[in-house]
């Protein structure tokens, strides 16, 4: 059975690997660095060869591919797709590219969910890659414009999808900004967890689900494009 | 009648959407369901009907710009194409449309815009519903089915035609069997054929209470520029050497590439037809006996075939319907081509036929490959076979 890991040292030891269908939800505080815990968990497949499909809610899809270009971290185009919710609800004229496909708003999720699948056939009928990481960057802001239900729905579908894939599903949670019986809810659909912290200003991170036990609670800064882990509580 | 402006669905909706009745495009999470209310959006302003949209999941001027990518300019139709604007207040924007629905969480709301609209609009307009799973998801699934019955009432009391458009996510069993049974005149589904991943789409017509057909399922593909296409994946030409096959192939296709050498094909022929609302693949055997074997191969999962001959030559008629048996194309629909009517001796249809002693609705077609003669009647007649009503 195929492996992927998530670029982040300490917890890819501990995991050892995430077998291939698991769907994750990244969970923490704003201003914790999910945004580049995502960003490495993308560059990682990309490195190992596999395909990553984004999907931006929180900015254009050129901003996302800005990160990697800014941050002198070299990926292949040619298997990153990203599905960006955010520009035309700015009203800017914009067509789409070979790596970026607009959906018209975070509420389409019908048109979320065609390009999605659109970019997991290409990836896998005519690039024949076999791995393919889906990242949801975020949640809260699809949940921001439709009721928990709603979600709940799109990700069941999607979720499976992950899993008949055999890929895998990263989805980013803002913690604090749902009623906690929401996320509760969410949680059903997902295989593991990736839980963040902040305590006197400092900063952990673990995973659930992923391994045996929860992992130990890692102190972690982010450091420029990465996330450095120290030794563990 | 409303048509669809969808390859064939018209034919088998017997011509289209009577007036007062509906119609509602299920689609599966994922598929390109959404084309066809655009294409059939686009057609009808085209004719110049005056359509009513309700956008839920986008802004008017994003839901207009979407058709662009299939080249429809939908913009040039301002004073046909009415919007109720059931997106703007979501997002707490404002809105310039006429008819703007104030609380898009109330069902109650969107009726009164509804009928308002449909008021003002002369008898037997269109209405189309951007996103009912979208109204659904804010409104509640019973409400809004609630909601659907008077909408259509209020259709039906002024001929209009309502076009639904619902992504199936995983709602209610009740109230999926309430959209599939009951609640529309018509049901097109627009699914995925998927095994890892969907790789495949295909419509077919649940239920259209003014007509009796009953049809098998169509592949599509959506094209851009072009919209929705029906797609053949693999039509077969065989026949023996020397026949035309090649040469009818290029003269059918937008684009082909022959395996040749010396002029015979040693290993196939290829070629992409865009035609009339369709999108095919068609594939061509070499007519040599000793390549039967690569005959085989090739001829696995074909929809349909053109069996071509060299009509001035009788002889090889043996070995031509020996290569039917080969392709196994007896089980499937297929049309002869009589080849080279341009030469000195060719036989006649007639003659071929009772050459060939095959029953009487086995088309035969008289064909000059190398000038491009018949190929497209031959085409016609084959994907009429291949997508008829029965
Ligand atoms: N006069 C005339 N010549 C034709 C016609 N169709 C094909 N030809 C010629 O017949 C010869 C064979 O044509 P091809 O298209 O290569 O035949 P084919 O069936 O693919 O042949 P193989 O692959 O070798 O079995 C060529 O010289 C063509 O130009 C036609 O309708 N009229
Ligand atoms: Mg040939």
């Amino acid at each position: 059975m195929e492996r992927y890991s998530l670029g982040i040292d300490k917890l890819d030891e501990n995991i050892q690997g995430i077998r291939s269908g698991y769907n994750i939800m990244i969970i923490g505080p704003p201003m914790s660095g999910k945004e580049t815990i995502i960003n490495n968990i993308v560059y990682q497949g990309l490195n190992d060869g596999e395909a990553a499909v984004i999907v931006t809610t929180r900015e254009p899809g050129e901003d996302v591919l800005e990160w990697f270009n800014y941050n002198n971290l070299e990926i292949s185009l040619e298997h990153l797709g990203i599905v960006d919710c955010v520009t035309k609800t700015l009203g800017v004229p914009t067509s789409d590219t070979a790596n970026i496909r607009r959906a018209s708003s975070p509420v389409d999720l019908t048109g979320i969910g065609v390009k999605i699948s659109q970019f997991l056939e290409e990836f896998w009928m005519k690039k024949n890659i076999r791995k393919t990481r889906l990242c949801i960057n975020s949640l809260s802001t699809i949940l921001m414009y439709s009721n928990i239900q709603t979600v709940f729905r799109f990700l069941h579908v999607f979720t499976g999808r992950v899993k008949t894939a055999g890929a895998i599903g990263i989805y980013l949670v803002e913690e604090g900004m749902h009623d906690p019986q929401a996320v509760a809810t969410l949680k059903q659909l997902f295989d593991g967890v990736i839980e963040i912290k902040e305590e006197n200003d400092v900063h952990y991170i673990r995973t659930m689900g992923l391994s045996q036990k929860p992992s130990k609670w890692y102190e972690y800064t982010v450091e420029g494009a990465k996330i450095v882990l120290k030794d563990g509580e | 009648m409303v048509e669809t402006g969808i390859p064939k669905l018209d034919e088998y909706l017997k011509g289209g959407i009577p007036r007062g009745k509906t119609l509602v495009y299920l689609n599966h999470p994922g598929v390109e369901g959404d084309v066809f209310g655009m294409q059939t959006l686009y057609h009808n302003l085209q004719k110049g009907a005056v359509c009513v949209y309700v956008t839920s999941s986008s802004n008017p001027g994003t839901m207009k710009d979407q058709f662009k990518e299939f080249g429809w300019n939908v913009h040039q139709f301002e004073d046909t194409l009415l919007i109720i604007d059931a997106y703007s207040s979501l997002i707490g924007a404002l809105s310039n449309e006429n008819f703007v629905v104030s609380d898009p969480e109330n069902i109650g709301n969107m009726t009164e815009m509804i009928d308002k609209a449909m008021k003002e609009v002369p008898k037997g307009s269109i209405i189309m519903l951007g996103s009912l799973s979208t109204i659904m998801d804010l409104c509640g699934e019973e409400d809004t089915l609630k909601a659907v019955k008077i909408w259509n009432k209020l259709a039906l009391l002024r001929d209009h035609v309502i076009i639904y458009n619902f992504t199936t996510w995983p709602y209610e069993e009740s109230t999926l069997n309430s959209i599939k049974t009951e609640l529309f005149n018509s049901v097109i589904t627009v699914g995925g054929i998927a095994e890892r991943v969907i790789f495949g789409q295909y419509f077919g017509v649940l239920k259209a209470d003014w007509s009796d057909t009953k049809i098998k399922s169509m592949l599509f593909r959506v094209l851009r520029p072009g919209g929705i296409k029906i797609y053949i994946p693999k039509i077969l030409v065989t026949g023996p050497f020397n026949a035309g096959k090649s040469s009818f192939i290029h003269s059918l296709s937008n684009r082909a590439v022959s395996v040749d050498r010396l002029g015979t094909t040693i290993a196939l022929d290829h070629g992409h037809i865009e035609y009339k609302g369709f999108s095919a693949e068609i594939f061509g055997t070499p007519g040599q006996e000793r390549f039967d074997p690569i005959i085989q191969m090739i001829s696995g999962e074909a929809m349909g075939i053109f069996l071509v001959v060299d009509s001035t030559l009788p002889k090889d008629f043996i070995r031509a319907k020996q290569m039917l048996e080969i392709t196994k194309g007896y089980g499937l629909p297929y049309v002869i081509i009589a080849n080279k009517q341009d030469l000195p001796g060719a036989l006649h249809v007639d003659e071929i036929r009772s050459h060939f002693n095959i029953p009487e609705d086995v088309p035969i077609i008289p064909t000059i490959a190398t000038s491009k003669e018949g190929v497209f009647e031959a085409f016609d007649v084959l994907v009429e076979k291949i997508t008829g009503g029965n």
